[in-house]
């Protein structure tokens, strides 16, 4: 097997695989990082992350119960201007929606084909009608379509590893498929979010999908993980130089058309990737 | 419930009255290295899982992350156990997680000038940074320092040191240079050098506050201060966390014992471990007397002392060493003499001591060889000395390579600044743009040229730029290729001086944008032309993969340089390329994922060695003649034992208790090493030192003190 056993599989390593397959090989077995832009408005793509990640930063907060003045303040001396319009936004649409036992920023695990895949959570929301709320902020300009949010790989993950292991958060033994919604919520429109449902159905057919997938990439020998025909992938692609796929980053507005995320920017929420100051 | 061990391992009788407390329970669990602590540390988060408790209400507390490492593994290999994640954390870790979620909380009371902007977090590096942007005037104008005779980074990060250990032992910043001096007893300049440490420190936290920056110090002042009596701060760790596991206490500083201390009723289950005879991180900040204070607030003690780590002979060994430094420090109450034949079969040393370094180095591999032949794995196999010098590194390493024996550092043999790829895309950076008159020297630019284009060797290069190069010009500096006369671009070749023209000519159409952002433009540089079929860096991993930590280190400058105060007056590529030739930043060391460390000879710094905390059957110590082993670095701008929070404010620091923290170096450090050793230490010593110089320090004399008095005794 090219993987440790104790890789962790998670939504975005799966995307990478399901995007390309050479992808995932560069990045997660031989570990190389490439340097390059991802679209050639690389400072307008670097604060369009940054302001992204003070939203989710912001939300959090409130989640947690930080005042809300001490919040508008900070809204007020952003550099951003969007996000004032996002905080308004959220403030507006959100909050009513949200009766129930709250998880922030909370992780789950559950053992797939014998490693463990994890999703990171913005919201879990538990009603006290037993229904367990995922809530997702996006703050891409464009909203997509629900049968493309729907196939998507976090979607399908982030659903499934609820079912698997959302007792830990209910403390019941287990959560029904039936009980779980996904919300995509976009900071930048006013309406309401994108809701998703989920059942036993479509829980079936996501571990099928998921126990094959992590199959397909653990047996797999290290010279077939091939790059992908389709060479539109290759655009927002950091290895596109190495592949000889192109020198030149993708266009800014054609990435928010893919719905890709920025990538790079999660890490500014994500505690655990901050290199500690060892002292 | 039962539990259900789920281990190939046989438990001691002691991990196994660990397991049966209950997990309601708080346990202090002490003991020395090599009784099972960690272990057992593990088997109890497995139970906390297995009697339904959701992993992520367990906290694993670690004075640094890789201590954490058998605790990631243990959930790790079992992928089914765990539904949630336990949080692992430090007290640096928490502190800048508290302050980052909670900063509309907490700072208004910060003291910074912008509570409404958010702060800037700062890295070590980056503290570096302004730390020597404060400073450097100081030094060159206003004469601080003069009287010392150190490099100016050794400054910089000793004025740090200052504030960290302030805000870890927990007293104010503005006590630093009071404390010193008060504790002095030498030369009179030595005042004057801590009056500008103090001096440094204000005017580097005044810089902090005006520019909204937390370095280190003020992160975990921040948290202590404010936050950790915040209730809603309070009741969010609270509310998360209700399981602690809190290991390898002893590492840990004054603060994070005062934070457990009040913590520890908090929790449902607490297990705190403690090693005995540890305390390696002191000159950390590390504090053994508050840890073991911790055994107070938990219900229930249990001490482990079944050693299952060394053999019989080597206790022996460890015994003798043991009694005979104690016997060093004045205390004669226990005296025992080990038996010789144990000693003997413990110890290696050569039949007769080397004089001059190499041989022992030959003597070294040559055992080590022996040891593989032998069936020995080199995974079992450490080779130790006080400092792993670069000399001694690479004489070492040559002489494995030759005998054909797998092994790897505690670190690659180069810092980021010095890879070759760095500094051609830093020289190829600074040609560029020549406003910021870095003006490299054709040599320089040679050696950049010679590893950017594919064909150019050391010599055409330094034809190409002896023609085509301009020194210490405003305009952009690069001619084109036919500039050169024709006889010498026949020399060159012209496939070289075809590539050369297309990056002098990328490099040209350069935008002002370039000049602001380099961490862009490198990249651009980088996938646009240099990891291009013709140039030096197509189809090489390694060296994409040191471009892009560079080109992370100057983002995460640029981003550090970003606060609402502003700093217009810099350019800041220019700041970060001045910075890396003055050794300020870019020193961290890349590790390449591809290396298997899992079975080869580990070389390191003793320390390295013993903070990894993991046992080997063989120990290799060499330079046991050095001093190095026992006395304290050289840091004239501070000291630990002063700085710690057992010092008394009336103390001075005298050359005896010079001695004696010798001495208890020395103990702490060689007893550790034998607790981690499981059949046999090696002793590499010789005449003379790798510079050349005689040494007969403590430990070779501890050394054949024991050996003597066991002979005697065997008599
Ligand atoms: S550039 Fe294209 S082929 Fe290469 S790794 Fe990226 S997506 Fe795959």
């Amino acid at each position: 097997m090219i993987l440790s056993a104790d890789f962790t599989f998670s939504q975005s390593n799966l995307q990478d695989y399901r995007d390309c397959p050479y992808r995932f090989y560069l990045r997660y077995v031989l570990h190389t990082r490439w340097p390059a832009l991802v679209v050639e408005d690389a400072l307008k793509f670097e604060q369009r992350g940054q302001s992204g990640a003070r939203f989710h930063r912001l939300v959090q907060q409130w989640l947690l119960g930080v005042p809300e003045d001490r919040l508008h303040a900070l809204v007020t001396g952003d550099p951003d201007p969007d996000l004032g319009q996002w905080w308004e936004n959220f403030l507006e649409a959100i909050p009513p929606l949200l009766d129930g036992e709250r998880f922030v920023e909370t992780t789950l695990a559950t053992n797939l084909a014998g490693h463990r895949a994890l999703a990171k959570y913005d919201l879990v929301l538990v009603q006290p009608d037993g229904r367990l709320i995922i809530y997702d902020w996006k703050t891409s300009q464009k909203k997509p379509r629900q049968d493309w949010l729907e196939d998507r790989v976090q979607t399908r993950l982030y659903q499934f590893i609820l079912a698997c292991s959302g007792g830990v958060l209910t403390n019941r033994a287990m959560v029904t498929p039936d009980q779980i919604e996904m919300r995509y919520w976009f900071a930048p429109n006013r309406t309401a979010p994108i809701t998703l449902t989920y059942n036993t159905d479509r829980f079936e057919q996501d571990r099928d999908y998921f126990t094959d997938l992590i199959n397909e990439i653990t047996d797999k020998p290290a010279d077939s993980f091939f790059r992908t025909a389709d060479e539109a992938l290759c655009r927002f692609c950091v290895y596109r130089a190495h592949c000889d796929r192109g020198t030149l980053g993708g266009d800014l507005e054609d990435l928010e058309d893919s719905d890709r995320q920025p990538e790079g920017f999660e890490d500014l929420l994500d505690f655990d990737q901050i290199s500690e100051i060892e002292f | 419930m039962v539990f259900e061990y789920n281990c190939i391992m046989a438990l001691t009788p002691e991990q196994t009255h660990l397991l049966d407390i209950s997990h309601h329970a708080k346990v202090f669990l002490q003991g020395s290295a090599g009784t099972g602590k960690t272990t057992g540390g593990t088997l109890w988060l497995k139970k906390l899982i297995q009697s339904g408790i959701p992993a992520h209400e367990i906290l694993i507390f670690v004075p640094q992350r890789t201590l954490a490492a058998p605790y990631d593994r243990c959930l790790q290999d079992e992928p089914g156990l765990a539904q949630s994640l336990v949080t692992t954390m430090t007290l640096g870790g928490l502190a800048r997680r508290m302050v980052e979620l909670f900063w509309p909380v907490v700072s208004p009371a910060s003291g910074v000038a912008f509570p409404d902007q958010p702060p800037q977090f700062l890295t070590l590096e980056t503290a570096q940074y302004y730390m020597a942007h404060i400073v450097l005037p100081l030094i060159e104008k206003e004469g601080f320092f003069a009287s010392l005779t150190i490099n100016r980074n050794r400054i910089y990060s000793q004025i740090l040191d200052n504030l960290n250990k302030a805000a870890i032992v927990g007293f104010p910043i503005d006590e630093i240079g009071p404390r010193l001096k008060s504790a002095w007893v030498g030369e009179l300049d030595q005042l004057n050098v801590y009056d500008d440490v103090q001096e440094c420190v204000n005017r580097f936290r005044s810089y902090c506050l005006s520019h909204n920056l937390l370095d280190f110090s003020l992160q975990v002042e921040l948290f202590q201060k404010h936050l950790w009596s915040s209730p809603l701060c309070r009741n969010y760790l609270t509310r998360s966390y209700r399981h602690l596991i809190a290991d390898n206490v002893e590492e840990d500083t004054p603060i994070s014992h005062t934070i457990l201390q009040e913590w520890l009723p908090d929790f449902d289950s607490a297990l705190v471990i403690f090693d005995e005879d540890a305390g390696y991180r002191f000159f950390l900040g590390a504090d053994v007397e508050s840890g073991l204070a911790l055994r107070k607030t938990c219900d229930e003690q249990v001490k482990f002392s079944t050693q299952l780590v060394n053999s019989p002979e080597v206790q022996a060994l460890r015994t003798g060493l043991q009694s005979t430094i104690a016997h060093l420090s004045g205390n004669t109450s226990t005296s025992t003499i080990p038996d010789f034949k144990a000693v003997t079969t413990a110890l290696g040393t050569p039949a007769e001591n080397p004089r001059f370094f190499p041989v022992m180095i030959h003597w070294v591999a040559d055992q080590v060889r022996q040891l593989i032949d032998s069936g020995a794995s080199p995974g079992e196999i450490v080779i130790l000395a006080p400092f792993m010098s670069d000399v001694l590194r690479f004489s070492l390493a040559n002489q494995l390579d030759t005998l054909e024996i797998p092994y790897h550092s505690h670190r690659p043999s180069r810092p980021l600044r010095d890879e070759p790829t760095t500094q051609t895309l830093l020289t190829l950076a600074s040609a560029t743009f020549p406003e910021w008159r870095l003006f490299p020297k054709r040599i320089n630019l040679a050696f950049a040229l010679m590893q950017a284009i594919d064909g150019l060797d050391l010599v055409r290069a330094q034809l190409l730029t002896a023609y085509a190069y301009e020194e210490q010009t405003r305009e952009f500096p690069l001619k084109p290729f036919e500039a050169v006369p024709s006889e010498v671009r026949d020399r060159i070749t012209y496939q070289a001086g075809e590539r050369y023209d297309r990056l002098r000519d990328w490099l040209a159409e350069k935008t002002p944008e370039d000049s602001q952002n380099l961490d862009f433009f490198l990249n651009r540089l980088f996938g646009e032309v240099l990891s291009q079929p013709g140039y030096g860096f197509n189809n090489d991993l390694n060296s994409a993969n040191i471009a892009a930590v560079l080109i992370e280190s100057i983002q995460k400058f640029r981003w550090a340089m970003d606060t609402p105060a502003g700093n217009n007056d810099l350019s800041i590529s220019k700041e970060y390329i001045q910075m890396v030739m003055e050794g300020v930043i870019a020193a961290q060391y890349i590790q390449s994922w591809q290396q298997d460390h899992q079975d080869s000879v580990f070389l390191a710094p003793a320390y390295t060695f013993l903070i990894r905390n993991q046992a080997v059957d063989y120990q290799f110590w060499l330079d046991i003649g050095s001093p190095s082993w026992y006395q304290r670095l050289d840091q004239p701008l501070t000291q630990p034992y002063v700085l710690s929070p057992q010092w008394q404010p009336s103390q001075t620091w005298n050359a005896e208790d010079e001695l004696a923290a010798a001495h208890e170096t020395l103990s702490r450090l060689s007893l550790g090493l034998l607790n981690r050793c499981r059949k046999k230490v090696f002793l590499g010593p010789s005449d003379m030192d790798v510079s050349g110089y005689e040494n007969r320090g403590l430990l070779l004399r501890v050394f054949q003190h024991v050996l003597l008095e066991a002979r005697r005794r065997s008599r």
